[in-house]
């Protein structure tokens, strides 16, 4: 209806007034939310840049991205002396004169007088400004057409936006969307909706939002050449199916499978954060079983070391922070997650344990978190993005711009955590839930009850422990984030990139790059009742995950459908521990035992340089991202220069001192050295090199062995050691 | 004149020194660099053989309580502070800044400056880019550019000053003594990224962290190692290099942390402790002023961009009380000197140096007698490199919340500083993908600072 006065030149505007103030029959009144709120949006008006920020622009403030129509109406017809609308005379409106370019303008034109959008603010003023009557209609759901697409390097192709509304209505508002890439390298889209493929293959969302509902479009842009033929590959399980059915969408050929030596390395260092030793790598390269990568998973799956890597992980996200817990707590939280780790608890029950924790914290470790996120809010925040995989804190303020979360959904989790006091008594300090307070809507004051995100607010909170309501949704069957949110982060680790990525970010606008294999997987590990080694141990039997990381012509350009292996850069603490076992000497930590791994380290705090240049994240958010993976020269000079490493390598006690002791012969000492340092044997060009260089030694045994502690410099600081591949 | 990409200038003699077996698989050999040469050739610049130290302190500096005093706005605006005279008639500025009052006849003032954004991350971006971030930012990555930052696009146009840059003896960009995250160099790739140094010039055993290999080890020990890394590192030659752009980025770093280790010029401009103790306290006993100290130390080595980030200057609460206790006492001594000392050293000329925050802070003074952040208007310190000094640009409005005359944003900043430097604003430069992206989006060059 808003096409009414589309196309007509300003000439025609009193004309088209007079037509709009009697109001014919068919001329829809209009309803400021439905129709006026989205032309605000649309033209930049309520960003937090302009008049959207908290103190306005100029004396004139709109609520950001047009949260608030109440109040945006009350600014726009009410206040200023009512100057900024003008009924008897709309076009000499302050606010058409201010957007249109008749008057200087802070924000410069932003609606021309020719667009259908400046028609429709002036018949909104010319019909009195109407707020709209609460019969009026809402809208219920946008469709982005076409659903999937697929285009070539280069094309363009224009997207539709049609909005239902709750009287059945439908109608094309292509034209007040707000569209968004998800990766402008791959595809763009413009301010009308119109998207082009760049000139790299891979699969890209564009997004429309309008009136806080969101649509997604894929976009499939495949490789110029269509392999011919495309080649049969086997598939080991579920997971080949829902990945190799993209990659030849796309037109690329997957990456053959890794040998055995690379299976090992990677699947030790993913599994246990542990190098193999030369020993484990000897007997597994000798094993002729032909399932033995399958045994060698749930080898590791059992091994101590599998614990104390996942308690790293997951203490990183429930925070066990020294300095937020105290030194007591934080260690007996630590001791809780590796636990429940090393027993094999269902995900799901460990999740509801931690939710509805209480009672005195020595008694009841996981209470802790409690501890550390200090208010009901930032609890709210926490474990919506830990278990749930969603960032709720921008719905604090406002509604996500381009999600669904209002400030009642933020207030509703909220309300599940307000009951939380902690007391101190003669036993220590104690959680308890207690009483019935009341969270309220901070812009409309109103009550708002307990409900998770996504779900109807009822009319009464649940009564007793209301986490207790929230714990049983989030990990009942079914549930829209949890499993999937696991799986993912599960998944991410394993192939370095997650379905969702950041890994704590699931939108609506932020949507898995295989949607179908994203189901699949938190579908195994709802089926496996949260069995984290089970679903490890489904990822790691598939091809996808034995891929080798060689590159065909086919997959080069690649990093996004997990076409081949891609390289990972071992965490702080893995590579550390590398380091240590390689060279034979360990690291010493402040308040650890000696002879603690950095991967087994409950603290995130101990002071430790290689930690913190290679990443380690300080636990301060639940937020993935504290881990930093970013390569830096000054890693690169750690690794080169560093004599705590130059020390671990010329030790008297050390693995070359033994090695050149053990191996009189060079031959043999090279590749003790290549199955230490890169759990593979050297290959006969490289043994030659190491021998060559052992030899030049000739009978000094002072000599031998500074050249053995060159090749294992040069070993260590090679990428084949610090990435995993 | 150079139609050289700079930044890959060290691997083309890298490769070059190691004749044709070594770095095969790399982007950066000698057939890629051919390819890239030959699909987009890149402008030549005309290098003035300026060099640049972008002071950014991070937060936000309120310039309406330094460089932009309004004696005359109402209480709930003015401030504590007042205004004082400097050594250019007609221009005042605070009078905590009694040294850099001395220098204004070199520095110029950008009063009527602005942008639209209010944000740490996405400002941090739009002023150290020169483009406000498009959807899908990040500001929590490191880096977290979508643009490449000024030092990564002097880098890769420039490279170091000529005679370090035909010996690689230093790098053409180092941040310090804290790297901004948006310092990194986008799709310009890991040749253009900083030098990131994470140590303190003031603290007194300042160095590069492991720059030099230990002293135990034989200069000849370390060639041969280097030698032997080359020999052995299989992945280094391998094709899975060149895809995956993380192990891509340390084989690049690596290249460059050996440039740095075996050059004598490095080392020596690193050396802060080389300067006599009396330059060193007027500049500051303390991070903000050994960093400025260090940057000149380093653009006088041939640096050519050098980025000193110092915190905090996001004064919510007690902005009064920080300013004049602890930020200005710093800031005054760090740049007086800054300015006089490269004034001295016949460096000015040759060094332009700019001095911003992300953004200033609201000229309503709040509840905590602190400022917020204020995009909308704000003031940028310019001087040298071929700046006229002692002008004022642009005005803000009576209570500094808006520009009172025809503004400039980031964009012009970029421009100005590009054509500066001698790079063409307007060149293009091509995402891995072949996208074109230029240096500045739509920036005018601010021809009244010239």
């Amino acid at each position: 209806m808003t096409v009414r006065c589309r196309n007509l030149g300003p000439l025609w505007l009193c004309a088209v007034l007079l037509l709009c103030a009697t109001a014919p029959a068919d001329e829809r009144p209009l309803n400021f939310e439905n129709d006026i709120v989205p032309i605000l949006s649309k033209f930049g008006c309520n960003t937090s840049g302009c008049h959207g920020k908290a103190e306005g622009q100029n004396g004139f403030k709109l609520s950001v991205f047009g949260f608030d129509p109440k109040a945006d109406h009350r600014a726009l017809t009410a206040e200023g002396k009512g100057r900024r609308v003008f009924p008897a005379a709309p076009e000499k409106s302050l606010l058409l004169l201010k957007a249109s370019g008749g008057m200087p303008h802070g924000g410069g034109v932003r609606i021309p007088t020719e667009r259908p959008e400046y028609a429709t603010l002036v018949r909104w003023i010319g019909t009195g400004m109407p707020f709209g009557q609460p019969t009026d209609p809402t809208l219920v759901k946008i469709e982005l057409t076409p659903r999937e697409q697929q285009l070539a390097m280069g094309q363009e192709v224009p997207v539709r936006v049609t909005a239902t509304w709750s009287d059945g209505r439908t109608e094309e508002v292509t034209n007040l969307a707000r569209f968004q890439s998800n990766s402008e390298a791959l595809a763009s889209v413009d301010e009308a909706g119109r998207v082009t493929a760049g000139q790299s293959p891979g699969v890209v969302a564009i997004m429309a939002s309008y009136l806080g509902a969101v649509d997604t479009l894929h976009v499939i842009i495949p490789r110029g050449e269509k392999p011919q033929p495309y080649p049969a590959v086997s598939q080991h399980n579920f997971i080949d199916g829902h990945v190799y059915r993209r990659l030849e969408q796309l037109n690329i050929v997957p990456a053959d499978l890794c040998t055995d030596a690379e299976f090992l390395r990677r699947v030790y260092l993913d599994l246990i954060g542990t190098l193999p030793t030369a020993a484990e790598a000897r007997q597994f390269l000798a094993d002729g079983r032909p399932n033995k990568r399958a045994l060698l998973v749930d080898e590791l799956l059992g091994r101590p070391e599998f614990a104390n890597y996942w308690t790293l992980k997951w203490a990183d996200l429930l925070r066990v922070d020294r300095l937020a817990l105290g030194h007591k707590n934080a260690y007996s939280f630590y001791r809780w997650i590796h636990a429940a780790i090393s027993s094999g608890q269902p995900l799901d029950e460990m999740a509801r344990e931690i939710i509805t924790a209480e009672g005195p914290l020595a008694e009841s470790p996981a209470a802790n978190l409690f501890t550390a996120t200090k208010d009901p809010g930032k609890t709210a925040s926490t474990i919506s993005q830990v278990f749930l995989g969603v960032r709720i804190e921008c719905a604090q303020c406002h509604h996500h711009p381009f999600d669904r979360w209002s400030q009642g959904d933020y207030f509703g989790m909220t309300a599940y955590f307000a009951q939380l006091q902690k007391k101190s008594t003669p036993l220590g300090e104690v959680l308890v839930a207690t009483g019935d307070p009341a969270t309220t809507h901070p812009r409309t004051g109103e009550k708002i009850m307990a409900h998770p995100l996504g779900e109807p607010m009822p009319a009464e909170n649940p009564p007793g422990d209301r986490r207790r309501e929230l714990a049983a949704w989030m990990t009942a069957p079914g549930n829209p984030f949890f499993a999937k949110n696991i799986a993912n982060r599960v998944w991410a680790h394993l192939l370095g990139r997650g379905l969702v990525e950041p890994v704590d970010d699931f939108r609506a606008t932020n949507p898995p790059s295989n949607p179908q294999l994203l189901d699949a997987l938190g579908q195994k590990l709802t089926d496996e009742r949260f069995d984290l080694r089970a679903l490890i141990r489904s990822i790691c039997a598939s091809r996808v995950y034995q891929h080798s990381a060689k590159t065909n012509a086919t997959n080069l350009r690649d990093e996004q459908n997990y076409s081949r292996a891609l390289l990972k850069r071992l965490d702080a603490e893995v590579l550390l521990d590398a380091v240590c076992q390689t060279t034979g000497v360990g690291e010493k930590f402040d308040g650890a035992p000696a002879g603690t791994r950095a991967v087994e380290l409950w603290d995130s705090q101990v002071d430790h340089y290689f930690l913190r240049l290679f990443g380690r994240p300080v636990r301060q958010t639940a937020c993935d991202c504290e881990r930093v993976v970013e390569p830096s020269v000054a890693q690169v000079l750690h690794l080169l220069n560093s004599d705590r490493i130059d020390g671990k390598l010329r030790h008297d006690g050390g693995k070359i001192a033994e090695l050149v002791r053990r191996e009189p012969d060079n031959g043999q000492l090279a590749e003790e050295l290549y199955l230490t340092v890169f759990a593979r044997l050297p290959t006969p060009a490289e043994r030659q090199t190491a021998v060559e260089y052992l030899s030049a030694a000739g009978t000094d045994p002072g000599r031998r062995r500074s050249q053995a502690e060159d090749l294992l410099w040069t070993m260590l600081n090679s990428l084949e050691f610090v990435f995993n591949h | 004149m150079s139609t050289m990409p700079l930044c890959d200038g060290p691997a083309r003699r890298d490769f070059l020194r190691l004749g044709l077996t070594g770095l095969f698989g790399s982007s950066l050999s000698l057939p890629n660099l051919l390819r890239a040469e030959a699909s987009h050739p890149e402008r030549a610049v005309k290098d003035r053989g300026v060099s640049v130290i972008y002071v950014f302190l991070k937060g936000g500096l309120s310039t309406i309580d330094t460089w932009d005093m309004k004696p005359n706005a109402p209480a709930e605006f003015r401030g504590e502070f007042d205004p004082a005279p400097t050594n250019v008639p007609g221009i005042q500025i605070c009078d905590l800044l009694p040294k850099l009052a001395g220098q204004m006849d070199k520095a110029s003032l950008l009063r009527g400056f602005w942008h639209k954004n209010s944000d740490h991350g996405p400002a941090d971006h739009y002023m150290l880019t020169g483009y406000f971030p498009a959807a899908g930012f990040n500001p929590n990555l490191t880096p977290n550019n979508q643009r490449p930052s000024l030092g990564s696009i002097v880098s890769r146009k420039l490279g170091p000053q000529g005679a370090a840059r035909r010996a690689a003896a230093v790098p053409a960009y180092v941040t310090l003594p804290q790297t901004p995250n948006s310092s990194g160099p986008a799709y310009l790739g890991a040749t253009c990224a900083p030098l990131a140094v994470e140590a303190d010039p003031a603290a007194p055993d300042f160095a590069v962290p492991d720059m030099a290999p230990p002293p135990s080890l034989p200069a000849d020990r370390l060639a041969a190692r280097r030698d032997l890394l080359r020999r052995v590192d299989q992945l280094q030659q391998s094709a899975e290099i060149e895809a995956n752009s993380r192990a891509k980025t340390v084989d690049v770093f690596r290249q460059r942390a050996f440039d740095l280790m075996l050059s004598p010029a490095a080392k020596q401009a690193f050396n802060i402790h080389a300067e006599s103790d009396k330059l060193r306290d007027a500049y500051g006993r303390n991070t903000l002023g050994q960093s400025c100290l260090m940057a000149r130390r380093l653009v006088e080595a041939g640096v050519r961009c050098v980025t000193v980030e110092h915190s905090n200057w996001d004064t919510h609460d007690g902005n009064f009380r920080g300013l004049k206790d602890q930020l200005l006492p710093q800031l005054d001594p760090a740049l007086g000197t800054l300015l006089s000392d490269l004034a001295e050293r016949s460096l000015l000329e040759k060094t332009l140096v700019v001095v911003t925050g992300e953004f200033g802070r609201t000229p309503r003074i709040n509840k905590n007698a602190g400022r917020d952040h204020w995009g909308p208007s704000f003031t940028v310190l310019v001087a040298g490199g071929g700046v006229k000094g002692g002008r004022v640009i642009g005005s803000s409005d009576e209570r500094a919340e808006r520009p009172a005359s025809v503004p400039h944003g980031p964009e012009d900043l970029f421009a100005t500083m590009a054509h500066l430097l001698g790079i063409d604003p307007q060149e293009e430069f091509y995402t891995p993908e072949g996208r074109p992206n230029k240096v500045v989006n739509d920036g005018k060059v601010i021809r009244e600072l010239l």
